[in-house]
């Protein structure tokens, strides 16, 4: 056994080492999956990789048309069907609603709530609250609206789920979660509660493959991002609203003092996560400066519909100097727009998510031949996103051995390829987004700016790793509320060698250790139950070791 | 079988070290090296438990500085009155919520400290709970929270999957980091789920042995210490446990934590960190007097506290347990009979190594001029001072610099929070 392990790593490092060597020999348009690779072990990685792992069947399909090709395809994917997803997505609220819709109720609760509250305090001493939240399981929520937006927010989270499971345009499904972990609200604070749905509908969803620079600007005129990050309140020093609206918040009861001077929370993450990255070369005066371009971007009120608005009168008019660059005062919110592409374009921008693209699709420490690949890509096509990915999929670090299988799936990863991996037909109840929080990363639910990490050691703990082999014994013994799993069409029941054969090629694309198979081999013969003797061979082999990783 | 599988892990794991490979690995292989503690091996070991009050508790309201008119005369609404405080020192009061403490104060085992927090103005929740998390403020890139890298830092200690704990559904930025953390959201239900013990009983042991055979890095360490933690848990059998001394813990998830803390204490698996949220304390709006919505979240707090002391009992004499918030309230009461976000708070520490029976720290007083920005109370006590004070004179660690970056831990300035 010792043996073994260390064969194995001698294996690794002697299988890269060429490869390396290639890397700067081969132009990156030539590569192509290395020869070490069999067309099954490259459509599986890419399967991996570019989508939530394959379903029974994918592996074939991909290496039958062709790797390449397939990857072309998921790089356009206007150009793939996607009807069933089309007809799933039907069933789901949320997407009936607007951001006016949910403002509303938003507002209808908040106003609720106020009510409720002023009402306690006035007759006694609320401790009526007080002591239900004594003898609650749980801290009691005292937001009515609780119910509802929870609701809506398990119904949305559970959408991405169903969206990443089932959707044929895989590339795209996982680069709308890499941009929404890069651009990070957090569903639970205050107004993000109806706007984070409309952020990840409108503003992510369209320009997921487009252009960085549309993308960016779009997140920072967005009412969640504004909310978030508080730029909505940052306001020049000194200024204060038109009489109608001042008179209107001093009269309101429990409303928030008016703003008095600029909030600096969107310029920095802005410069330190959005774009230039902590190294990234600018300095707290750059921060500053950049808060005032963005003073007067700003939100509606809900009641209205809270959308973006901008307010001049709380635009700060003097000169402002970012990176050496200056910005002449005066120019409202085109100071804005411009400082936005001169970030989306900067060196330091291709650099730090380009770094994050390669995490993300190659390696938790990211090759420098990979990111030098991107941001080359990047140059050529304007932060063409398409165009940057497409260099990283041919260049020989995506396809190197010491990248194959290197990367652990994250929580979200694990449950939909695991759902993928036994063909599971999700409904629109929240399983499989609780699996995914109770994995340790739920949806929307990243308190800070940074997003989720892109590094396994933020997901692999020894908890969250006894709850993955949970969930994969209940999805593959049909235990998952919402979520049917049908094993005939994909494991035939049969003798133990021929299941673990079956499993070793359908769950686990023949990545099976002779260790698996030794303790299946154990674990099923004093099972008669040919349906439940399945089902532990599935669920083993989901929460075992070889489906961790990608 | 479970010791040949940690030889096997072990060399395995120096095997890749050589190798070069897999940072993060190499940093968890590091801790690999330990062996199952013999029976009561860990008895004695100081613990260090930490509660985070998450949302700002009103440092004001928790220890009611009622000697001070300009506190009356701040919050007309929301003021414990002089009447219902509980005196502590003819100056400050407890808030009649934590009745339940009050005689832990007069054995002189529970200490306050006032005008505590951070150095950097946020008053953003999650910035400033990221910052008393990573004990880097002003600092977002840290990558790792104060406790984890003190469990690094401190390799004296013989770790077991028990000795970070924190407990809830997921490992709480303080504890992130390259040193093994559990994060257990229900002892009893922790490990593999199944119908009966026996089917349990062989479902764990398949899985331990698919992840013995051919999980590598991260995933095999972790692994180890999860069936690590299975197995001693198996034995201790918390479905059983009944709080001794007739302790009543309140019902809520903080009574439930606390229950599981001191049950892995008394079991004597190594426990040395455990941290477990509050919530509730972000009081803008009619947060109560002497009752009322703060009243209700210190009763909890004050009692679950109270029935931890007597469930733990004699052990105490090595516990310590420290609360903390992310920042104060205003000192001013706002126009909906609530505080907004301040600067620095109270916090309160408890156990036998505690100096007790005072309240810390400098009192910067309430007088606008005195105030931070005119509107709150300043700090005058860097919480990374407290920290690293029990790090060094409870825990016994050792190297304070690595613990806090770009901190110098200076003894002279710690509150004097732990006996001498």
């Amino acid at each position: 056994m010792k043996n073994r392990v260390v064969w194995r790593s001698l294996v690794v490092v002697g299988a890269c080492l060429p490869l390396v060597g290639a890397q700067h020999a081969a132009p990156p348009q030539s590569a192509m999956p290395g020869a070490a690779l069999t067309p099954q072990d490259s459509a599986l990685h890419a399967l991996n990789r570019l989508a939530y792992g394959p379903r029974p069947g994918d592996v074939p399909r991909v290496a039958a048309e062709g790797v390449m090709r397939w990857i072309d395809r998921q790089l356009s994917p206007d150009g793939i069907d996607d009807d069933r997803l089309a007809e799933r997505e039907r069933r789901f609220d949320i997407l009936r609603y607007d951001r006016g819709d949910l403002a509303a109720m938003y507002t209808a609760a908040q106003r609720e709530r106020r009510e409720r509250k002023l009402a306690a305090g006035q007759t006694a001493d609320g401790s009526d609250s007080a002591g239900a939240q004594h003898a609650a399981p749980l801290p009691k929520q005292a937001d009515p609206m609780i119910p509802k937006s929870n609701r809506l927010a398990n119904e949305f989270a559970d959408l991405a789920v169903v969206r990443a499971a089932l959707s044929e345009r895989q590339l795209y499904e996982v680069m709308v979660d890499f941009w929404t972990n890069h651009f990070n609200v957090y569903f639970a604070k205050g107004a993000d509660r109806f706007l984070t749905p409309d952020y990840i509908e409108h503003t992510i969803r369209p320009r997921a493959m487009g252009k960085f620079q549309d993308l960016l600007i779009a997140t920072a005129r967005s009412p969640a991002m504004l909310f978030y990050l508080d730029n909505w309140e940052s306001v020049a020093p000194g200024t204060s609203p038109p009489f109608p609206l001042s008179a209107r918040r001093r009269g309101g009861q429990g409303v928030r003092p008016v703003p008095k001077g600029i909030n600096e929370n969107y310029a920095r993450e802005l410069l330190e996560l959005h774009t230039l990255g902590v190294d990234g070369g600018y300095t707290q005066q750059d921060v500053i400066d950049v808060a005032r371009i963005f003073t007067g971007w700003s939100i509606e009120r809900p009641q209205q519909g809270g959308d973006f608005e901008f307010h001049d009168w709380a635009h700060d008019r003097g000169e402002k100097l970012v990176l050496g660059v200056r910005f002449e005062g005066g120019h409202d919110m085109d100071e804005g727009i411009r400082l936005l592409k001169l970030l989306a374009n900067h060196p330091a921008t291709m650099h730090h998510v380009s770094r994050k693209l390669c995490q993300r699709f190659v390696n938790d420490d990211p090759p420098d031949g990979c990111v030098d690949d991107a941001v080359a890509a990047w140059k050529h096509s304007s932060g063409d996103m398409g165009e940057v990915l497409r260099a990283i999929f041919h260049g020989p670090d995506f396809w190197a051995a010491a990248n194959v299988r290197a990367k652990v799936k994250t929580p979200l990863e694990f449950v939909v390829s695991a759902a993928r991996a036994v063909a599971a037909e999700p409904d629109t109840s929240p399983r499989l987004a609780q699996v995914v929080a109770r994995l340790g990363e739920p949806l929307y639910l990243h308190v800070a700016p940074d997003g989720y990490p892109e590094r396994e050691a933020a997901w692999v703990n020894s908890g969250a790793l006894l709850d993955r082999m949970n969930a994969a014994v209940a999805l593959a013994s049909g235990k998952l509320p919402g979520v049917t799993v049908v094993l005939d069409s994909i494991v035939s029941a049969g003798d133990p060698d021929q299941l673990i054969g079956a499993v070793n090629e359908k769950i686990l694309s023949g990545t099976m250790s002779e260790n698996t198979k030794q303790v299946l081999r154990r674990e099923l013969a004093g099972i008669g139950d040919p349906a439940q003797a399945r089902a532990l061979a599935v669920g083993l082999a989901i929460g075992g070791p070889e489906f961790q990783r990608q | 079988m479970s010791i040949s599988r940690r030889v096997f892990v072990k060399s395995g794991g120096l095997a890749l070290v050589s190798f070069g490979l897999d940072p993060l690995f190499v940093a968890r292989a590091a801790f690999s090296s330990y062996e199952p503690l013999p029976p009561h091996a860990a008895c004695c070991r100081p613990v260090l438990v930490c509660l985070f009050q998450r949302g700002a508790v009103d440092g004001l309201n928790m220890i009611v500085p009622h000697g001070d008119p300009i506190y009356y005369q701040e919050r007309p609404r929301i003021a414990v009155p002089e009447k219902d405080v509980l005196d502590l020192d003819g100056y400050f009061g407890l808030h009649p919520g934590l009745a339940a403490l009050k005689p832990l104060w007069e054995a002189k085992t529970l200490a306050a400290i006032h005008a505590i927090g951070s150095p950097d103005a946020t008053r953003s929740h999650f910035d400033a709970q990221d910052y008393m998390e990573s004990g880097t403020p002003g600092m977002k890139a840290t990558p790792d929270g104060w406790l984890n890298r003190y469990c690094q830092h401190d390799r004296e200690h013989q770790d077991t999957p028990f000795r970070a704990v924190a407990f809830g559904p997921q490992l709480p930025r303080i504890l992130a980091g390259t040193a093994p953390s559990l994060a257990i959201d229900d002892l009893q239900a922790f490990g593999l789920r199944a119908p009966q013990p026996a089917a349990r009983d062989r479902l764990t042991r398949a899985f331990e042995e698919l992840y013995a055979g051919s999980a590598t890095g991260l995933l095999s360490t972790s692994s180890r210490e999860a069936f690590d933690a299975v197995q001693m848990l198996k034995r201790l059998d918390p479905g059983q446990y009944r709080p001794a001394n007739g302790a009543d813990y309140p019902r809520g998830r903080l009574g439930k934590a606390l229950l599981e803390i001191a049950q892995l204490i008394k079991a004597d698996i190594g426990l040395q960190v455990a941290f477990a949220d509050v919530t509730g304390w972000d009081t803008h709006v009619n947060q109560g007097a002497t009752e009322g919505q703060l009243a209700g979240r210190l009763s909890e707090l004050g009692e679950a506290l109270a029935a931890f002391t007597r469930d733990v009992g004699e052990r105490m004499r090595d516990v310590v347990v420290l609360t903390m918030s992310e920042f104060g309230r205003t000192v001013r009461e706002n126009g909906s009979s609530g505080t907004d976000h301040g600067h620095a708070t109270a916090m309160l520490v408890l156990g036998g190594p505690v100096n007790g029976g005072r309240v810390l720290g400098k009192w910067p007083g309430l007088d606008p001029a005195q105030r931070f920005e005119g509107r709150d109370v300043a700090v005058t006590t860097d919480f990374r001072d407290l920290f690293a004070e029990l790090l060094a004179r409870h825990l016994g660690a050792r190297d304070l610099s690595a613990i806090f970056p770009g901190f110098v831990a200076d003894s002279e300035r710690f509150p004097g929070a732990i006996r001498g």
